[in-house]
């Protein structure tokens, strides 16, 4: 037999693949970070002087009272259906995940449309009571109104972590507690939430992310942000230089947010992993406390879930015949497409980082990790100004290259789908790379070894053993990808070509354009799927292990 | 000498302390050699090291005269003609008997695999459980796959960690008395990890004993296994 000698130092194919990718990844935010430093325009001084502070305290004060009541409210559903049963448990241990699926911008102009003067609410009381209200209590187009939205439709994020943290430590908390013998208000603030605190923050970080890559909500409700700034500089005003300048701004907040949370945090990471250390024994609860507990979770969970979609149904039934067309039927196909294929692209990528971080114990492959997951920290407008930015430079480079040869010049890039697909992929590479690098490790490196000692080389590998073994998990990436996609609104808006919609942008098209009932049923069916993918995650599956 | 190694240093990344220091061992053609010592000595990292899976701070190892690392060589695993029996066995849970026993047969035609696949599970005696799934056999069924796998391609050394501490203790035994029939059958040269001293006794022309990933004595089963040191710490096992 003849052994094929190879040198120690060999350049490693996934070691170069993942570093081409994260530098892909990367490149946007170096355009930001590079122009930021850049000479300022008048503009920006203007909007230094005038509008930062209200831009600042805007988005600081939603952050921190959002921060308050999604913590609050989830930490205290998950611990409730953790340790008491009482009527409907068990529907609203996943029950209380769905108002994930509704996008805020959604809820925030349904909600609109229910408290507004012409809303259900209003004219019930003007018709049937002739009661006249004061309109400053129904005033949710607002900085309060924003909270209100984002807190019920960001809450399942530390709802979902906290709870899988009490599933696995509650049985040694409850004991805990009821040594104490304190009272259960008392046990929540005192014991509870110190204890869960790793799990909370980690779950708060993620909300406040989402809370600052918001365009939605705020732009709907008027309340000046980063992100509506950036949009506002770049397409109002047409100043790329000074979106820059807020770009930039806006990263070193969440920087700040990122570095925040690894102090608060400490050493401690908590993953949503379900396996169960011993079953909790909860508590029978009967009587007036059960009816409590019961009140509270069907109260979060209409007004996160049922009122909304009550409501869009009752203008999907309005309008359907309106909207119903071919042309609902194009928005249907581009965004499952533009998902779908950024959703592929996503989950192959994160494959071969994830493979390669897994194999190699290199500092290097460590690094590769931490960005990955970091991308997801950076708002989808971010990204679309640097990725403009880079297909814009590109874009002339071709121009000049088809001039020179005589054929018809064209802009390429910046018309076509590419754009977006590529801001998707860096977007949302790290949901899919988190959901497969959870696969790798419960599969371990054995039967990768198993393979390679029976002469079969990585690549070979790679497709024969490792991608079988974690299809579930690359399902599941896939799936998670293609529903934040669909979802999305930021980016999209930004990177759209012209002539492209999608049900997400259309939807908010429509609302803005004070057409409510008309976005509808595009929102319906974006609820839809999105709620099917979280019943299958969290009910479907939880059952299966 | 068939198997070489000369000075084996290995450190793991995130340890302080070296984890095998100055490890040197020949085998000759055919030889059975057992790898004793305790939970934690660095039993299973030779192992890795000499499958590929591991590279040495320094030393070197050679297979029939090929050197596969030293200074400035390293073959990759799936080039070292090097089988391994897992201590979970490892089989594709995705593939069926036949599919894994075949796996590592690539440079075969479909016929020469065929024959080989049944000469295979004549060997270990599962001709009945071709189209099994690995997680519709017994413990020692899997083993035996496991065995037959690696086995397949002919490998020049075969390596076992561990091979029986999945396996309730009666059927360690049986299992153990069949896979030492099955190796002089084929005569391959292979190493046994373990820290079961009759394992050792039964399968070994030679034991190596190692202690904190230093060689403490090399000999035929009956001599090394007189030793004192190596009384004291079966005692207190
Ligand atoms: N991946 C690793 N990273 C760091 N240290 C390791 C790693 N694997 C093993 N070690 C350490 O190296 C030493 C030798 O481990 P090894 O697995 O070779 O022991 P062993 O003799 O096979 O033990 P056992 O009989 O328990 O399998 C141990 O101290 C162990 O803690
Ligand atoms: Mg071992």
């Amino acid at each position: 037999m003849n052994s094929i000698r190879t040198t120690k130092s060999r350049p490693n194919m996934w070691a170069l693949l993942s570093f081409l990718f994260i530098t892909i990844i990367l490149l946007p935010n170096l355009v930001i970070a590079v122009n930021f430093f850049a000479p300022a325009n008048e503009n920006w001084q203007h909007i230094k002087e005038y509008l930062l502070v209200d831009i600042v305290t805007n988005t600081g004060i939603i952050l921190v009272f959002t921060a308050i009541a999604t913590t609050l409210i989830g930490t205290s559903l998950a611990w409730i259906v953790t340790v008491y049963k009482f009527p409907l448990r068990n529907f609203f241990r996943w029950g209380l995940i769905l108002p994930l699926a509704v996008p805020p911008f959604i809820g925030a102009y349904t909600y609109h449309g229910i408290v507004n003067y012409t809303g259900v609410i209003q004219s019930t009381l003007r018709n049937s009571f002739s009661i006249q209200v004061d309109q400053k209590y129904f005033d949710i187009m607002s900085i309060q109104g924003s909270i209100f939205i984002f807190t019920l439709f960001l809450y399942p994020y530390i709802y979902v972590i906290t709870k899988s943290f009490f599933e696995q430590q509650s049985a040694s908390i409850v004991e805990n507690a009821r040594l104490l013998g304190a009272n259960s208000f008392e046990v929540f603030f005192r014991v509870i939430l110190p204890i869960a605190r790793a799990a909370i923050i980690g779950g708060v970080t993620i909300v406040m992310l989402e809370v600052i890559n918001d365009y939605g909500v705020v732009k709907y409700y008027g309340v000046q942000t980063f992100i509506t700034s950036i949009f506002q500089t770049w397409f109002a005003m047409g100043d790329i230089d000074s979106a820059f300048k807020i770009a930039g701004t806006l990263m070193v907040v969440v920087i700040f947010i990122l570095i925040l949370e690894t102090i608060v945090r400490g050493r401690k990471r908590y993953s949503y992993s379900t396996t169960k250390v011993r079953p909790i024994q909860s508590k029978l609860l009967v009587g007036t406390k059960a009816w409590l507990m019961f009140a509270y979770c069907f109260a979060i969970f209409s007004l996160g879930l049922l009122i909304p979609l009550l409501q869009l149904i009752y203008w999907a039934v309005m309008t359907y015949d309106k909207i119903l067309t071919a042309e609902f039927f194009t928005l249907i196909k581009n965004s499952f497409t533009a998902a779908a294929t950024a959703a592929l692209l996503t989950v192959a990528i994160a494959l071969v980082i994830a493979n390669y971080t897994r194999i190699s114990r290199s500092i290097f492959s460590k690094v590769i990790s931490k960005i990955t997951v970091l991308g997801y920290s950076i708002p989808g407008a971010i990204i679309a100004v640097g990725i403009i930015t880079i297909f814009i430079a590109l874009d002339d480079i071709l121009y000049s290259f088809f001039t020179s040869f005589n054929s018809d010049p064209i802009y390429v890039l910046r018309t076509s789908l590419v754009m977006l697909i590529s801001a998707y992929v860096i977007r949302f590479l790290a949901v899919g790379y988190n959901s497969i690098e959870a696969g790798f490790e419960k599969v371990g490196n054995t039967f990768t070894e198993a393979s390679r000692m029976l002469g079969v080389s990585q690549v070979k590998t790679f497709f024969g053993v490792d991608i079988p073994l974690v299809k579930g998990a690359v399902i599941s990436g896939f799936i998670l990808v293609f529903v934040d996609i669909l979802k999305e609104l930021p980016l999209t808006m930004l990177l759209q070509p012209f002539n492209f919609s999608t049900l997400a942008t259309k939807a908010f098209r429509y609302a803005n354009d004070e057409m409510v009932s008309e976005a509808a049923s595009a929102s319906l069916l974006i609820i839809l799927i999105s709620g099917i993918c979280i019943f299958i995650f969290h009910k479907v599956l939880d059952k299966g292990e | 000498m068939y198997v070489q190694i000369k000075n084996l240093h290995y450190q793991y990344q995130n340890s302080s302390k070296p984890t095998i220091k100055d490890f040197s061992l020949n085998i000759d053609q055919g030889e059975t050699v057992t790898i004793l010592g305790e939970s934690g000595s660095g039993k299973s990292t030779i192992l890795r090291i000499i499958a590929g899976l591991e590279t040495p701070k320094s030393g070197s190892i050679s297979i029939d005269g090929k050197i596969v690392v030293d200074e400035r060589h390293f073959v990759t695993p799936e080039n070292r003609g090097i089988g391994m029996v897992f201590q979970d066995y490892a089989l594709f849970p995705h593939m069926t008997v036949a599919k894994n026993i075949i796996y590592g047969l690539r440079k075969m035609n479909r016929k020469q695999k065929a024959d080989r696949l049944d000469e295979m599970l004549e060997l270990v005696n599962l001709t009945d459980f071709k189209y099994r799934y690995p997680y519709e056999l017994s413990g020692g069924q899997q083993q035996r796959v496991a065995l037959a796998r690696a086995l397949a391609p002919s490998p020049s050394l075969l390596v076992f960690d561990e091979p029986f501490s999945n396996l309730d203790a009666n059927l360690q035994v049986k299992i153990r008395d069949d896979i030492y029939t099955i190796l002089k059958k084929t005569g391959v040269t292979s190493i046994f990890v373990t820290h079961d001293q009759a394992d050792a006794r039964v399968l070994a022309d030679r034991i190596v004993f190692i202690e904190n990933g230093m060689i403490n004595r090399v000999g035929p089963p009956e001599e090394v296994l007189g030793c004192a040191s190596l009384l004291m710490w079966a005692n207190s096992n």
